[in-house]
């Protein structure tokens, strides 16, 4: 093994974690050969994309048959070792039914089917690249999927103006790791495709570290005391876009949804 | 979005009786006091970002052109400046909105308290003289959707090039692609398709997130090392543009809002973008016509510390006889800010729209039988 690679790998199984699931990684060490600001900070600047299955289930999961038999082997669902610290989700009971139903519903009521805003944090975890263009005030994140995006906020904190599907983000360094904190959520986005979710009183504490240059650690705190017994964790790996000349393409997804959401209407008006 | 309020976004063109004097027309000048924000020129320098590129970052917002046409009366033939006396009246105008708009009052009755109290008698209110923005002497939209001017243009129209300040004619194909499209508009829409990608929420387009119409003119540009990303409001876009002149993506490779490159001529920064498709076009909303073959070409001056000098060139010959090119500055405003812009997640207008269509159509129907 590269001499870089062994030593993250140690980093990793030195900062440990917790009994079960993802070790959490605390990365306040950064690698050498991280891109840095001109003020030191390192620069996230990039293409980046996580590399697990997390958006169909953030929990652990083997194999399933998707929803369409036509669709045979490329429409099923491939397993994960999941990426929440800890296997269970501590919802409350009556959102642990909620969640149960969902599930039950996941291949009609999952609002990313509709082309609707992944919000936050399942954005970072689709199966499409997002760009970060940081600069020496604010980072922009602008994601593949239906082109969304955020601005996060590195001056005077702000405070969500009105409830919406990315939330507002206020960011800030602690050492070499970016902290957002994410708040003013409309409760509409889900977690995942199997139906994990959230309310409107959600409340996400990203950190974003670099673990080498082209190597990132995302964690995310997620707290709603309408939903959850108690804050909880996810961890992912995101991994730099490396061909050349990689670029964030066009998914503009709503031409795919329309038959789904409007055709019923057309067949009425006998179309 | 009612189709109502769309055709007044279109900002339609019609024949101002207006005395001409010629006048050779003239490159888009900086902006200067009066005519945009300007600081003075004498103590502005351009700012850099720390690793030495031209500082274009910030939020700005096309607001101060609305209410400027994009193609010029035909009236007003190569005069691309208003006279004193006309930019003395648009300043009248601007002045009295944003009076109206930064002071709402019971006083300034604004348009949605009349048509609040008209539709409390179970009336419409007739709309205010010189209302919405039809052609170069109205005034801006005021009060309910809260984009306004805050200066007066002195431009007769966002159109600087031809020197007409109008569309070049159009080829055989732009003909029977507009054609086309007109037909589509007229008739009584039954699906989605017979909206536009705008009322569809999937995009307005390069020119069409830029070009001022009732809200939604804001942007962002944020910068890092070797690129510029610009995102736009409405409808959510973002622009990741490269400044190291790159290759554009093989032509295989088609999207809405195209393949931008960029790189820096001077303070300038040039943009052209390639790799469009053919579903919509140049023009407020991403109205009008393009072929997959448009190149557009954008330059970004920041002129003053609240202003952008903008310029767009349209270079199809697919489609139009000639290139043509629109110019307006972007400014600084204290206080705008950028909403998110939910655009087919609250999509409810598109459904009403359709079982509107089928509902007029039974009773039409009904009515025969």
């Amino acid at each position: 093994m590269q001499k870089r690679f062994l030593g993250a790998l140690i980093a990793v199984l030195a900062l440990g974690g917790s009994t079960f699931g993802v070790p959490s990684v605390a990365a306040q060490t950064t690698a050498a050969g991280v891109p840095r600001m001109k003020d030191g900070k390192p620069n996230l600047t990039g293409l980046w994309q996580s590399l697990s299955t997390a958006d169909w289930d953030i929990q652990a999961h083997g194999a399933q048959a998707g929803p369409f038999y036509q669709l045979g082997a490329i429409g099923a669902v491939p397993p994960g070792q999941g990426i929440v610290d800890g296997v269970e989700i501590p919802y409350l009971p009556a959102a642990l039914e909620q969640k149960k139903k969902n599930f039950a519903n996941r291949w009609k009521e999952d609002p990313v089917i509709k082309c609707y805003m992944p919000g936050v944090p399942r954005s970072n975890y689709m199966a499409f690249p997002f760009q970060i263009i940081q600069s020496q005030k604010d980072i922009l994140i602008a994601y593949e999927f239906g082109s969304e995006n955020r601005l996060i906020n590195m001056g005077k904190p702000q405070e969500a103006v009105t409830d919406t599907w990315m939330g507002t983000s206020n960011g800030h360094w602690d050492g070499n790791t970016l902290v957002v904190d994410v708040t003013g959520f409309n409760g509409m986005a889900w977690l995942d495709r199997a139906g994990n979710f959230a309310s409107d009183s959600l409340h996400v504490v990203e950190r974003y570290s670099l673990l080498d240059a082209n190597t990132m650690n995302y964690e995310a705190t997620i707290e709603d005391p309408k939903t959850f017994s108690r804050p909880w964790k996810i961890n992912v790996i995101l991994y730099r876009h490396r061909e050349k000349d990689a670029r964030l393409l066009e998914f503009k997804c709503v031409e795919f949804t329309e038959e789904l959401i409007y055709g019923d209407l057309r067949k009425k008006a006998g179309k | 979005m009612s189709k109502r309020i769309f055709a007044l976004s279109s900002l339609i063109v019609f024949a101002a009786a207006l005395p001409l004097a010629a006048q050779t027309p003239a490159a888009l000048k900086p902006a200067s006091p009066g005519n945009t924000a300007g600081s003075n020129a004498k103590s502005w320098s351009l700012s850099k970002t720390p690793w030495g590129d031209p500082d274009l970052q910030g939020t700005w917002t096309s607001d101060d052109t609305w209410g400027v046409p994009m193609e010029r009366p035909v009236s007003y033939g190569d005069r691309l400046y208003l006279t004193e006396d006309e930019l003395k009246a648009r300043e009248k105008a601007v002045a009295q909105s944003k009076q109206r708009i930064e002071n709402p009052s019971d006083e300034n009755h604004s348009p949605a308290k009349r048509q609040l109290e008209a539709a409390a008698k179970g009336e419409t209110a007739a709309p205010a003289a010189g209302a919405f923005g039809r052609g170069v002497d109205a005034a801006p939209v005021p009060g309910q959707f809260g984009e306004y001017a805050r200066r007066a243009s002195k431009q007769t129209s966002q159109i600087v090039d031809p020197p007409n300040g109008r569309i070049p004619e159009l080829t055989a194909e732009g003909k029977a692609k507009q054609a086309a499209a007109r037909a589509t508009r007229g008739k009584t829409p039954e699906t989605w398709t017979d909206w536009s990608i705008y009322d569809r929420c999937i995009t307005r387009g390069v020119a069409g997130s830029i070009i001022p119409v009732i809200y939604g003119n804001g942007l962002e540009i944020v910068q890092t090392p070797g690129y510029v990303a610009i995102r736009y409001e409405m409808v959510h876009d973002t622009r990741i543009i490269p400044t190291d002149g790159r290759a554009h993506m093989p032509p295989g490779i088609r999207s809405y809002m195209g393949d931008p490159v960029g790189h820096w001529e001077g303070n300038t920064l040039v943009v052209e973008t390639t790799n469009f498709n053919d579903k919509m076009g140049i023009g407020p909303n991403g109205g009008g016509i393009q072929s997959e073959d448009m190149k557009l070409t954008e330059r970004f001056t920041r002129v003053a510390d609240n202003t952008i000098n903008y310029e767009l060139t349209v270079d199809d010959p697919r489609t139009y006889t000639a290139k043509w090119k629109i110019a307006f500055p972007i400014t600084h405003e204290p206080g705008y800010q950028l909403f998110e812009y939910a655009c087919h997640e609250g999509n409810m207008a598109m459904r009403n729209m359709i079982t509107g269509t089928i509902a007029e159509q039974a009773a039409a129907a009904a009515k025969k039988n």
